[in-house]
């Protein structure tokens, strides 16, 4: 099977600073990973990658078989048709209700998709996020925690291949933390990879998922799921 | 075939149909929407374009006059009135006319007689007054010359002055250099009309172009979010685009109306006076210029802000 994700030497530099460093890394279809690190030591750096909000200085990045090193950016919205991103922000649209903003991420991906199609797949996501009854809700309306359920329903209704989140849990309790990484498991059995950004150690220790630890834009340790040992980094981060 | 779900093909035209419905709403309808929810910051723009295309209007309008005028100038410096002698027997203005028409650097001759040299005056403003207070008919008989180049007008006064036939205190119509002058003051106003338009396009697309700014700058957010879940570039660029048009159409229709109205306001007040200070500019005319305005003002609105998206939007 084709890897989703692959990382062939990628380096990374802002002026003489190194924000990744020869970074390889290789993700399956259905695999949920963690990404951790102290700040500053190139996550979110690599999720920028994927998503080819820039590019490597150096190296191959690959996302479902593009080649997202050497895209041009007038062809960038056809690879973020594949990846789905959660930001620890949010950023939805604040004007637009969570069924449109939902249904905005298909409909621009896809112009061949009716208004009343768009809609019914944007509950259905929403439905699946446990937001059913919220659709009509715009999102000052939503707590933290809804609104980033309505992001996520939005960053997989389009049925990506690669699911991309930069500290989903940033601004959630840790119930609703939870509930998120319940989310984020079931989203991975239907066949999506997952790779989330975050410093939540209770959450990536608990979970017992494949863990890349990045240190100062070096890739440092990654330790396959089930495998899951102490992480002196977040000691001092 | 148990378990099979079988999804029948949309008909191709309600797939056209989705996808026109989808670009006119996400191009078109939400350009307005957000033109007149971002009205305040656009008003400077509007106000501005529109004072600037209505000058050009007007500046338009006074160059197609002043061409027709350098038109009408040329057509009468190549004419040159050759005034007979009071009482010249018929025989010598016959041989001038002769030697006239077989000159090569002449187009054609006409003998002017003295009542019609009167009847001729009476159309010219401030003649009929000179007329009425003279004793008898004070305009001479003439051959009128026309010469086929301008340049051979002078040789022409030279080889008629001194013709029998010819009155030897005011020979000819002949004023050395007054077409160039005319020639020369047209060619500055020109100049300058071109240099003030050039002026006015280069104010027009800034104030355009920070416009179209502002209003990235404000939808930075909106700007991001679409371009992070995919949206094709013309799906984000276009909007902004669309909004330049609209306020360059508004701009263009409503100077295009003002340089229509004033146009036909100058004709009803004294049409005499406007065809001669401004001859050609007609209804039509008007109504020509009017259309060119408004489509200059859609071209500067959508040409500008599609400099100012390239120029903000990638960064």
């Amino acid at each position: 099977m084709r890897p989703i994700l692959e990382f062939a030497a990628v380096t990374r530099a802002y002026g003489p600073r190194l924000a990744l460093d020869d970074v390889n890394l290789v993700m399956e279809p259905g695999e949920l990973a963690f990404l951790v690190g102290p700040s500053g030591a190139g996550k979110t750096t690599l999720l920028k990658l994927i998503n080819r909000e820039i590019r490597p200085t150096t190296g191959q990045v690959w996302v479902d078989g593009i080649a997202a090193h050497t895209l041009k950016t007038s062809h960038v919205s056809e690879l973020r048709r594949h990846v789905g991103v959660v930001f620890q922000d949010f950023k939805l649209l604040p004007r637009l209700t969570a069924k449109e903003n939902v249904a905005l991420a298909l409909q621009v991906g896809d112009l061949r998709i009716s208004d009343e199609e768009a809609s019914e797949r944007a509950m259905d996501a929403l439905e699946a996020v446990g937001l059913g009854d919220r659709g009509g809700a715009f999102p000052q309306q939503l707590s933290g925690g809804q609104q980033q359920r309505v992001a996520v329903a939005r960053a997989v209704v389009g049925q990506p291949r690669l699911l991309i989140a930069d500290e989903p849990t940033g601004n959630l309790d840790l119930e609703t933390s939870w509930q998120m990484m319940d989310l984020f498991a079931d989203i991975a059995t239907f066949g999506t990879a997952v790779l989330i950004a975050t410093h939540n150690v209770e959450i990536v220790t608990r979970l017992q998922r494949r863990v890349m630890t990045l240190v100062q834009g070096r890739m440092v340790r990654d330790q396959p799921a089930g495998r899951t040992g102490r992480m002196a980094w977040l000691a001092s981060s | 075939m148990a378990g099979l779900v079988v999804k029948p093909r949309f008909p191709r035209r309600r797939i056209v149909q989705i996808v026109v419905a989808n670009v006119f709403r996400y191009l078109f309808r939400g350009a307005a929407r957000n033109w007149f929810r971002n009205i305040g910051s656009t008003a400077p723009a509007l106000s501005s374009m529109t004072l600037l295309l209505l000058l050009s209007g007007l500046v338009g309008l006074v160059g197609f006059a002043l061409h027709n005028l350098e038109q009408v100038q040329a057509g009468q410096a190549s004419l040159l009135h050759v005034y007979m002698r009071d009482g010249v027997p018929a025989t010598d203005v016959d041989s001038l006319w002769d030697r006239l028409a077989k000159d090569p650097r002449v187009a054609n001759v006409t003998y002017v007689t003295k009542a019609e040299a009167l009847a001729r005056a009476q159309t010219i403003p401030g003649l009929p007054q000179l007329a009425a207070a003279s004793d008898g008919n004070p305009f001479p008989a003439s051959l009128d010359v026309r010469v086929k180049s301008i340049d051979d007008a002078a040789a022409i006064d030279q080889l008629v002055r001194t013709d029998i036939a010819v009155d030897p205190l005011d020979p000819t119509s002949y004023d050395r250099g007054a077409y160039q002058r005319i020639q020369a003051v047209l060619l500055g106003l020109a100049v300058a009309g071109t240099a003030f338009l050039l002026l006015l396009g280069f104010v027009a697309v800034t104030v355009t172009i920070n416009s179209i700014r502002a209003a990235i700058h404000s939808r930075r957010d909106e700007v991001s979010i679409m371009q992070l879940v995919g949206a094709p570039r013309w799906m984000v660029r276009g909007p902004f685009v669309v909004e330049g048009a609209i306020t360059g159409a508004l701009s263009g229709a409503l100077a295009g109306l003002i340089t229509f109205g004033l146009a036909v306001a100058g004709m009803q007040a004294g049409s005499a006076t406007f065809a001669q200070f401004a001859p050609g500019v007609t209804v039509t005319v008007a109504a020509v210029a009017a259309a060119l305005v408004f489509a200059t003002g859609l071209g500067l609105g959508s040409g500008s802000s599609l400099i100012g998206v390239r120029r903000h939007l990638e960064s």
